[in-house]
């Protein structure tokens, strides 16, 4: 079969079970948390810098806990290595998006003149530009595959790399340029109003509506797509002002999907019960959300049992001024409480919106399971439980 | 449509949407399966699933996804991320050589 048989084949599949809606969505969501999930390691080491070393980080305190009073020589030494922070979060972390932004367009080529250009709005903002890379690397890259299609393939053999280089040398430059006095500015702009709205949500209590709109997402598989495209950008940009960010807990609470799953385990069919534990294990503490997306795509209905866990976790995290330092990913408990900030008070906090959140989730969805009796019907009529699985949720797109 | 013969099977592509968490699990516990039977396994995310690809796992709700990224592909979805009949299916399939088709 030739390859544009198959692809014609692909697409009339896609057109059959029209999967091409979700799939063309899927993929934009790919496309910008594609730029940040890579680096969520270099994010991992600034959080974990800040959480330790800045004036109210672990360092000081647990040091002020042990003498009964600030200690000063340790408050100097910690000053000294938290001037880590600002550069960090102000230069490396975008440029390793703007980076990862232009190789997913242009490979090699594409990411050094993403970082080029990403070093113009950056010193064109007063916010770290997470944004701003995200758009910038990708249109970066994207001209410089443009520009160099024109002439490919009619240089003169020796003169490539002079080509090369100073193609890549001229429109970085000139990017860089445009993104210091035009792209940076506005994007401060849109990033200044963005913030706006999250505190106009977080003061009206608005935020745990967002659940409405996360939970039915991260089913359909763009968890990474809202977290690390939308929250992980923005929390990070209101941790660095504030110390901490509740948007890191709307999408990354591991509460709601343990309380579906634990559901399951008491009240679901047979089949699926006997997964659920160690879906549950590898969910709550290794953080694989995925784990638990396929018990609500088996009985739909359950969503409605993530979103009000969901909505509790974030209500709590409103009332009560929770939060976390950097983005806890993956989404799991030994995260949320690696990135908690120190403080009794603070975990208190973070425990009662994971917990909260996994009771009402348990209790919502093992109501909308009819406590067991619906799974005692399903089992019953019939031995053949393997087939359930594949026959509980939607058809596949391709078979 | 694509098809393969399990015996012909060398390199199983695991693929989930960011190929750092789901697909990295689902890999570990297929690659203890099919390692004796000298089929190497690895996991990507599913944009980006090689072009030399014969057999992909992936979960049915990017099974499409997978398909149109990898036409040449034999694409397997899965329901469930531990235990579903798709992972043993594709063991038998390339224990005994039958035919995986997509």
């Amino acid at each position: 079969m030739s390859f544009s048989d198959a692809e014609a084949q692909a697409k009339a599949n896609k057109n059959r079970t029209g999967a091409g809606v979700s799939a063309q969505v899927q993929r934009l969501g790919r496309f910008m948390s594609g730029m940040i999930m890579p680096n969520i390691g270099a994010f991992v080491a600034w959080g974990l810098i800040t959480a330790l070393f800045i004036e109210a980080g672990w360092i000081n305190k647990i040091a002020e806990g042990l003498n009964g009073a600030p200690n000063d020589g340790v408050m100097e030494w910690t000053a000294s290595v938290a001037v880590l922070v600002g550069p960090m979060i102000t230069y490396l972390l975008p440029l390793l998006i703007g980076y990862m932004g232009g190789k997913l367009v242009y490979e090699t080529r594409g990411a050094v003149i993403g970082a080029v250009a990403t070093m113009g709005v950056i010193v064109g903002s007063e916010v770290p530009m997470f944004l701003g890379a995200m758009i910038i690397g990708p249109f970066a890259a994207w001209c410089l595959k443009r520009l160099e299609s024109t002439w490919q393939g009619k240089i003169k053999p020796g003169f490539e790399m002079l080509v090369d280089n100073f193609s890549l040398g001229i429109l970085g430059g000139a990017l860089a340029v445009l993104g210091k006095m035009i792209i940076g500015p506005i994007v401060s702009q849109l990033v200044e109003w963005a913030g706006e709205g999250v505190d106009f949500l977080v003061e009206n209590s608005l935020l745990p509506f967002a659940s409405i709109v996360v939970e039915p997402a991260k089913i359909l598989f763009l968890n990474n797509a809202i977290n690390h495209g939308v929250f992980t950008p923005l929390g990070t940009a209101e941790a660095e002002e504030t110390g901490k960010s509740l948007l890191f807990m709307i999408e990354s609470n591991p509460g709601p999907g343990l309380g579906i799953l634990v559901a399951y385990m008491l009240f679901g069919p047979r089949m699926l019960k006997a997964a659920a534990p160690s879906a549950a294990i590898i969910h709550f503490f290794g953080g694989i959300h995925e784990m638990y997306f396929p018990f609500v795509l088996a009985k739909p209905r359950l969503i409605a049992a993530a979103i009000l866990g969901g909505m509790t976790g974030v209500l709590i995290g409103v009332m009560f001024n929770g939060g976390l330092v950097a983005p806890p990913s993956p989404g799991s408990i030994f995260a949320w409480i690696a990135f908690t900030p120190p403080g009794i008070g603070n975990f208190v906090v973070m425990f009662a919106q994971v917990i909260l959140a996994a009771a009402v989730s348990f209790i919502a969805a093992a109501f909308l399971m009819g406590f067991g009796r619906e799974a005692r019907r399903e089992d019953a009529p019939e031995d053949d439980t393997a087939a359930d699985a594949s026959a509980a949720s939607p058809t596949p797109a391709t078979v | 449509m694509p098809s393969i013969n399990g015996s012909d099977v060398k390199k199983v592509v695991v693929a989930c949407d960011a190929g750092m968490g789901s697909s990295v699990m689902v890999a570990s516990t297929l690659r203890s399966k099919l390692s004796p039977h000298g089929v190497e396994v690895v996991h990507t995310p599913v944009n980006e699933i090689p072009g030399d690809a014969t057999v992909v796992l992936c979960h049915q709700g990017l099974a499409a996804r997978a398909q149109s990224t990898a036409p040449q592909a034999v694409v397997v979805p899965f329901a469930i991320f531990m235990g579903d009949p798709a992972f043993t299916k594709v063991e038998q399939a390339i224990k005994n050589g039958e035919t995986l088709e997509s």
